[in-house]
């Protein structure tokens, strides 16, 4: 009987099929090294570029402690970094729970039938809906409509809304990642679905939810259009109230209705000057963007990294 | 009751006389004499979502703090049955019951009973060991906790106890606040036990607890089921045969959905009544 | 239930299979054995055939290394197959079956010692001698058919024929003591023959044992089929296990 060995082995041997065969493994690995450098390089040359023509601002405290100004070289972006945090508080706090508990109810509650089906893809088409469609929105629905003016709990509901559906299907996914298992052995001990949810699902979802939430607030931190498109002011050289005060009862709402402007807004506004030294301010402000979005992911990656080895 | 519960056989040579031609199904059972039921399944059928009938007119008795084996091919809806005795088919969208459980003494038939009643009554135990992500105490104790316990003390005691039970007190006493994923497979499924056990189960169902285990780790767990005997009721799945001769005290012999045979399992293993066992049993099925 | 006698070759694995026919064909081989060992003994004894009785006695070893050797198969079957019902009670009754043969060997290997030592001696009073003989040779006859009979039910699974030989150990026992009784007559004709008929008593007694061990194997047949236990009790409990 003829081995397969014989009938392969006719002009090439094992040794030689096999080195054949690795020799594509490592084509493929060099393509992929190739491409991946080149994404790196671009990005890195971005920042790198933009840090070493911002600098002189960069290395300038008073950047980061001044109020936007008509002279380049005292221009700063206190406003504007506030403004960021405050509309990021409130995004935060508007779109997790809305988030986790709509994706909760589709995962868990919802019964699976064509309603919820539409639902479910109109959620993932939402994902993919140009963000300045969201700020159109908000302009016909909270300002005109609803006679709300253009201050930081508008430009925070917004964004919310435009990171809603990454939420909702970060949360969906890592629900559905928990095996069944755990899910039964719940319910085996007579857990109630809510009992289920509350102690065991959510809790082990945990890091994915965290994750996906942090994921969804580094867009919203670099989104201008819709914050333009609500008529943010792009100059503004005073800071909200506290959110802290120093007589009953302590902590006071008025920051929400406040006007504010975010990084990029400012970004913009100093790009569209003729003056080349707010185009150095301007590239400072960028750094400052990136690092933040950076701290953001790299909080998320701590969180799952945590939840992991826990 | 009564019918079903009388003396295995008056006349010796009565039982003979069921044995002597090969038979297809069997309508009635031999019970030791002072067996006491802890459940009967009368006429059972099930349905799933999608419209598949996977049990088919299932009829046996549960005996009171003995384990039971369910025993048949891939596929002849055994866990199926065992997953009718907690409920855990309703989870899943359509599914159809009709016949009864009756659960005794209190009479009452758990296919007409709240879902979540029924599981607080009857534990499982799952083919892979499905311990929570928390520590081995948390795990412990999850079903105290489900049903609103948390005093500290009371906790405490039943963690020793079940774990004490599930013969794995020794193995944890000095990290039960380590993860319970720290475990191994084995210890894993002995902490699964434990767990069901610790919520004093009226009915305990195991589903194949040991086949994701190795023989030292199955000895074990099958150890613990035979300590089980005589206390409490249990139900188990298992594809191994020579376990459910070792660990059972009733088999019953399911295939396509319905039972064949239900037998005390020494005789089933050693002369079974009907020729279908007999086939499966000595592997000429097929 | 009543298993059929090819039952052992339908399993799904082959190998288990042919490892129960190989026992049930080895078991069969030895039996045919001790059955010829009894007639052989006999007839040395009848023939007075010294070399005869030399090599019946001989033949013994061959037996014990049978039953050892059908042991460790049995053994080996237990270990890796794990048989239940049917098969179980198969492996386990040839087990028990092969104590039986060996111990009919044995009896065999008796008859076989007295056939030289009644052929060494010179006092064997040649008359007295060939009547005792042939009642002897009348018991043996009858418990070689019931030995090849039970080997035969065995192999047929048959039940019925095993019943039958159950029975035949009564006639047996009936022939045993005419017999005797005839020889207390020889011995008191002639004193002289009284050494040879008390030998020939042993050699009576050792075919009513290999009757016996007869039944034994014919009561293991039915155990093996209908899995039910029929030994130590009275025979209309086994006419009621058997029944067509």
């Amino acid at each position: 009987m003829q081995s397969i060995a014989d009938n392969v082995g006719g002009a090439i041997s094992y040794a030689s099929l096999a080195r054949k065969n690795r020799s594509k493994d490592i084509a493929i690995a060099s393509l992929g090294i190739f491409v991946l450098f080149i994404a790196i390089a671009t990005l890195l040359a971005l920042f790198i570029d933009l840090a070493i023509t911002g600098y002189p601002r960069l290395a300038d405290p008073e950047f980061y402690t001044s109020f936007p100004s008509r002279k380049p070289l005292q221009a700063g972006i206190l406003s504007a970094w506030v403004g960021t945090i405050m509309v990021m508080v409130v995004t935060a706090c508007l779109s997790v729970p809305l988030g986790v508990a709509a994706g909760l109810y589709l995962e868990e509650y919802a019964s699976k039938n064509w309603f919820t089906d539409l639902i479910e893809i109109n959620v993932s088409n939402l994902a993919g809906v140009p963000s300045i469609v969201y700020g159109l929105l908000a302009l016909g629905l909270f300002i005109y409509t609803f006679g709300m003016s253009e201050t930081v709990l508008v430009a925070g509901m917004v964004l919310a809304l435009l990171i809603l559906p990454i939420i909702i299907v970060s949360t969906r996914e890592s629900i559905r990642s928990i095996p069944s298992e755990l899910r039964e052995a719940a319910y085996g001990l007579g857990a109630t679905q809510w009992q289920t949810m509350a102690l065991y699902i959510v809790p082990a979802a945990k890091p994915g939810i965290i994750t996906g939430a942090i994921v969804g607030l580094s867009r919203a931190i670099g989104e201008t259009a819709p914050i333009i498109t609500i008529g943010a002011l792009s100059f503004i050289a005073f800071l909200p109230e506290s959110p802290i005060s120093s007589d009953a009862p302590f902590i006071n709402f008025g920051w929400l209705t406040s006007p504010f402007t975010v990084m990029p807004i400012q970004m913009f506004s100093w790009l569209s000057r003729p003056q080349a030294d707010f185009h150095i301010s301007a590239a400072a402000a960028g750094v400052v963007l990136i690092v933040m979005t950076l701290m953001m992911n790299a909080l998320a990656i701590y969180i799952r990294y945590r939840a992991r080895s826990r | 009751m009564t019918a079903m519960n009388q003396p295995k056989t008056t006349n010796e040579f009565a039982q003979k006389d069921a044995r002597q031609t090969p038979r297809e199904a069997l309508d009635h059972w031999y019970l030791e004499p002072d067996a006491a039921l802890r459940a009967r399944v009368s006429n059972l059928k099930f349905w799933y979502g999608n419209g598949t009938q996977a049990i088919d007119d299932v009829s046996f008795p549960l005996v009171e703090k003995k384990v039971t084996a369910l025993i048949g091919p891939s596929g002849c809806g055994k866990s199926t049955l065992l997953r009718c005795f907690n409920r855990m088919h309703d989870l899943y969208h359509g599914v159809k019951y009709s016949g009864s459980i009756e659960l005794f003494p209190e009479n009452e038939n758990l296919i007409d009973l709240d879902p979540n009643v029924v599981r607080m009554r009857v534990g499982m135990v799952f083919q892979k060991p499905n311990p929570f992500p928390k520590s081995i105490y948390e795990n412990v104790v999850a079903g105290l906790r489900i049903r609103g316990i948390s005093k500290r003390s009371q906790l405490d005691e039943i963690a020793e106890t079940s774990l004490t039970q599930a013969a794995i007190w020794d193995e944890v006493k000095d990290r039960l606040h380590q993860p319970a994923l720290s475990l191994s497979g084995g210890q894993q499924q002995r902490l699964c036990i434990a767990r069901a056990l610790a919520v004093q189960p009226e009915i305990l169902l195991l589903d194949e607890p040991t086949s994701a285990l190795d023989p030292i780790a199955t000895a074990k767990v099958e150890d613990l089921i035979n300590d089980l005997d005589g206390k409490v009721t249990v139900l188990i799945v298992t594809h191994n045969m020579q376990q459910a001769a070792r660990i059972s005290h009733y088999a019953a012999y399911m295939y396509l959905g319905k039972l064949v045979e239900y037998n005390e399992t020494s005789e089933m293993f050693t002369r079974p009544m009907c020729q279908r066992t007999e086939d499966y049993i000595t592997g000429r099925f097929g | 239930m009543s298993t059929k006698h090819d039952g052992h070759l339908h399993h799904i694995s082959q190998q288990f299979n042919s490892e129960l026919s190989q026992l049930k064909a080895e078991f069969l081989k030895m039996g045919g054995m001790v059955e010829s060992q009894v007639q052989h003994a006999m007839q040395a004894l009848e023939n007075n055939d010294y070399e005869l009785a030399e090599q019946t006695r001989l033949k013994d070893k061959e037996v014990d290394r049978m039953e050892r050797a059908i042991d460790e198969e049995a053994n080996r079957v237990i270990v890796k197959r794990q048989p239940t019902a049917s098969d179980l009670r198969l492996v386990m009754s040839v087990v028990k079956m092969v104590a039986d043969l060996e111990r009919i060997g044995d009896e065999a290997k008796k008859i076989a010692k007295f056939a030289i030592s009644i052929s060494e001696s010179e006092t064997g009073a040649l008359g007295s001698r060939y009547d005792s003989v042939v009642e002897a040779k009348h018991i043996s006859n009858h418990v070689v058919a019931m030995v090849r009979d039970a080997l035969d039910a065995f192999a047929r699974f048959d039940t019925a024929q095993a019943l039958r030989i159950m029975k035949e150990d009564k006639l047996v026992d009936q022939e045993y003591k005419s017999a005797i009784r005839s020889l207390v007559t020889f011995m008191m004709e002639d004193p002289r023959s009284i050494s040879t008929c008390l030998s020939i008593m042993w050699v009576l007694r050792s075919l009513e044992r290999v009757g016996d061990h007869a039944c034994n194997i014919a009561e293991y047949v039915i155990y093996m089929v209908e899995g039910e236990d029929v030994r130590h009790r009275p025979i209309d409990h086994a006419e009621k296990v058997v029944r067509p």
